[in-house]
């Protein structure tokens, strides 16, 4: 942002300004030191946090976000339990946004906080801090009986990489709760550990589609996936097509050319994307097997489709 | 492109009461990237004064009031 901004970088100004009566030229003094960039703001802002015009502390959440360290930190996570809950959410995500791994040490003490959307927050933040430190506090917080806790939970422990939080992926893999088996399956499948091929293919057969579908995707960009081959292969019948679309996709990443003739069936499924997977996929597998069935679909009445089946037909040679 | 001589008909309609350009805010006229918005002189507000709009909305989502409403027309929604 530029502007009249530019002019008032004088920080000695703009705390002035912060003291004023006038909650309008208080507000606009938080817009200039979030302009300003400069790491001596950060004091300013977090005592702006503290107004009593709720509107300048949520200016002052949203404008801490721009900065990062720990001050800024310790400044957003009080402000998870102001009274507005516009300041709360704005926090929330401002915390999400601040990178210095030194942060953690701030934020950590909030997991344990009673409130269920505070300690969604603080372990949202965690997430992609990527310390050590948050493996035990998001193992406690997999017990939580909130579900988006449990789910922001999975996503320290996935973006950890460490091959002794698999064993707590793989059961967050069965949870009561379908969108925490759904994180807990990309948590898996990022984590690329040797072990998660395999909870990731019991996915394939969880009783909510969009589990199937994560895990049908998943396996396509797992090291091990190749070895649920059958299992996906399997998906390709599942009754929603956005499963098998995925499982189409995964079957070509994997290079499992096998599965190229139950593949060419998707070429004639009256949702267009799945004829246009399915003529990608067939490409990229150099199917040659399923020749007859492109030159049929040559025709189709979908421009991408067509666009695909002609650009799988070159790859047949 | 065309002076607003009604502002009252135009896209982005600006609350008075709530906008604080007058403390020095230009949030909407730098978000512009039509460059459509100023501050008048006379109110010391902002206003709309060019009757162009992309109804692209980063001066009705960035203004730290909410002074701005961005009247999409009808078809565009």
């Amino acid at each position: 942002m530029a502007g009249i901004f530019e002019d008032t970088a004088d920080l000695d100004e703009l705390a002035e300004a912060l003291r004023s009566a006038d909650a309008g030229e208080r507000r606009v003094a938080i817009l200039a030191l979030a302009d300003s960039g400069l790491p001596d703001a950060v004091p300013l802002l977090a005592s702006a946090a503290r107004d009593p015009d709720s509107g300048i502390r949520l200016q002052a959440a949203i404008a801490l976000g721009s900065f990062d360290g720990a001050e800024a930190a310790d400044a957003l996570t009080k402000a998870l339990t102001d009274a507005d809950p516009a300041v709360t959410r704005a926090a929330a995500e401002s915390l999400a946004e601040l990178k210095d791994p030194r942060n953690a040490d701030v934020i950590l003490p909030f997991v344990a906080h009673p409130s269920a959307f505070v300690k969604e927050a603080a372990l949202r933040a965690l997430k992609e801090l990527r310390r050590p430190e948050a493996l035990k506090p998001a193992l406690d917080a997999m017990r939580d009986p909130n579900a988006a806790v449990r789910i922001q939970a999975v996503g320290v422990i996935g973006f950890l990489k460490l091959e002794e939080s698999v064993p707590a992926l793989r059961s967050a893999a069965s949870d009561s709760d379908a969108t925490v088996r759904r994180a807990a399956i990309n948590a898996l499948a990022f984590s690329q550990a040797p072990s998660s091929s395999e909870a990731i293919a019991r996915a394939l057969d969880d009783a909510e589609w969009p589990v199937r579908e994560s895990a049908a995707e998943a396996l396509g960009r797992s090291r091990s996936g190749v070895s649920a081959k059958d299992a996906l292969i399997a998906r390709l019948d599942d009754e929603f097509w956005q499963v098998r679309l995925k499982a189409i996709r995964s079957l070509a990443a994997l290079k499992v050319r096998a599965a190229a003739i139950a593949i060419a069936h998707g070429l004639t499924h009256p949702e267009p994307n799945m004829r246009k997977e399915a003529a990608a996929a067939l490409g990229e597998l150099k199917a040659s097997e399923a020749l007859a069935h492109l030159e049929r679909a040559a025709d189709d009445i979908d421009a991408d489709v067509r666009k695909n089946v002609r650009w799988a037909l070159s790859q047949l040679g | 492109m065309p002076l607003a001589n009604t502002p009252t008909s135009v896209p982005v309609v600006v609350d008075n009461e709530k906008c604080i350009a007058d403390k020095g805010c230009t949030v909407c006229v730098d978000v512009c990237p039509l460059d459509v918005l100023r501050i008048s002189d006379l109110t010391n507000k902002a206003y709309m004064a060019y009757d162009e709009c992309w109804y692209c909305l980063p001066c009705q989502c960035d203004c730290p009031t909410a002074a701005l409403t961005v009247n999409i027309p009808f078809l565009l929604k």
